[in-house]
């Protein structure tokens, strides 16, 4: 099963439970309060917190980020020493 | 897919890429060289094991030295005059410094500005069983081209990395000692855990780097933190199945690479490497790559 399958079949399945407990298609009863104002905006509120989330996620990657300024400093110094060895050893750079 | 850079091109990953910290190589480092020469010794005394034989976990980086395998790097390029000799006397120098056997396959695609003739050079110097030379007649994809290096490769261990220095041979001696503890089938670089990091990136860059690969592991969930990753270690029987079942090129290739893997059950380690933007030529990334990165990924989406 690829990924786009397990996908549709996930949100196929989240669907149809959603649908069927908001127009009262199971005989479950909830309380009026989930029933009139959570089940309405529940997917909103899903939609919004995968967002937040994953502006959460880039943004805490991308703060603690860390440039690696020992490992360019590091290879500049090699490149030189490469450089210098490999001429006299005739090498046209 | 278009590569990523556009002038002085080399195959390079999706150069956008996230936090990573500095390596702790100093200490592991010594730690390393230590073992080895202990090592050197224990094994003048030991007997031959055979090829193919795979090491049950060690606690030490015993079996880096004086062990049978043999590591064959392939090193595909396009106009890398400048970086590929450098590159090549890092490799060699590593190689040689933790008694590692080695060869080193250019495949060069008949570049404009001279890489080969700096390559035969090279080789003058080297030897021709350490560098071998393995041109073709123009730009013919990342794919062909590791599929082109593995036919001529004698190791039975494939490293392939950039040529243009923003992979850093320091890595593979860790790389190694890592896949021999856990007999694994690849080691991945990755600049997105540990001590990896990354050098010369501005905060756009940084931003579009996390926000791919944020992307690429929430659709793909291949388990691994750095998908675009190209510097890797495969057994060689593995790298070449895994090129005969990908379709991607480009950047995406890399990424198949290791959802194929996934997919085959193969296991994979991974090893905080840093990334130094290249230091001679461009390296661009436009909307254009973003774009072709997005269809990748979706194809990968939808196909894997």
């Amino acid at each position: 099963m690829t990924r786009a399958t397990q996908a549709a079949t996930f949100f196929g399945i989240t669907a149809t439970i959603y649908l069927a407990l908001l127009f009262q298609w199971l005989p479950i009863t909830l309380p009026k309060t989930v029933q009139d104002f959570t089940l309405p905006v529940l997917p909103w509120w899903a939609l919004v917190s995968f967002g937040a989330y994953s502006l959460g996620n880039i943004g805490y990657h991308v703060l603690t980020f860390r440039d690696c300024p020992e490992a360019y400093n590091e290879l500049q110094v090699q490149i030189s020493q490469a450089q210098s060895d490999l001429r006299s050893k005739g090498v046209s750079i | 897919m278009p590569l990523p850079s556009t002038t002085t091109t080399s195959y390079g990953e999706f150069n956008s890429s996230s936090s990573i910290r500095t390596p702790s190589f100093s200490r592991s480092e010594s730690a390393l060289s230590d073992a080895i020469s202990i090592d050197i010794q224990d094994d003048t005394t030991s007997s031959f094991t055979p090829l193919l034989h795979h090491h049950q976990p060690h606690q030490h980086f015993n079996n880096m030295a004086g062990q049978n395998h043999k590591y064959s790097v392939l090193l595909p390029t396009y106009n890398e005059r400048e970086n590929l000799p450098v590159i090549i006397w890092l490799l060699a120098k590593t190689f040689q410094e933790n008694n590692i056997d080695y060869e080193i396959i250019v495949i060069d695609d008949n570049s404009p500005d001279g890489t080969l003739e700096v390559a035969k050079q090279l080789q003058k110097i080297y030897g021709e069983s350490r560098i071998l030379l393995r041109p073709r007649a123009g730009k013919l994809g990342l794919g062909t081209a590791y599929v082109h290096g593995i036919q001529h490769a004698t190791g039975d261990f494939i490293f392939i990395m950039d040529a243009d220095m923003s992979h850093h041979p320091k890595f593979m001696p860790e790389m190694i000692q890592l896949q021999q503890s856990k007999n694994l089938d690849i080691v991945t670089g990755t600049r997105y855990a540990g001590n990896g990091g990354v050098y010369g990136w501005d905060l756009k860059r940084k931003v579009i780097s996390r926000g791919a690969n944020f992307l690429a592991s929430v659709l793909l969930r291949p388990g691994v933190s750095d998908l675009t990753g190209s510097f890797r270690l495969y057994k060689k029987e593995v790298l070449s199945q895994l090129i005969a079942s990908c379709i991607s090129k480009g950047y995406v290739f890399q990424m198949e690479m290791m959802v194929r893997a996934r997919q085959f059950n193969y296991s994979i380690g991974e090893v905080p490497i840093t990334f130094v933007d290249r230091v001679f030529g461009d390296s661009k990334m436009g909307a254009m790559e973003i774009v072709s990165y997005a269809q990748g990924l979706f194809k990968l989406f939808v196909a894997v």
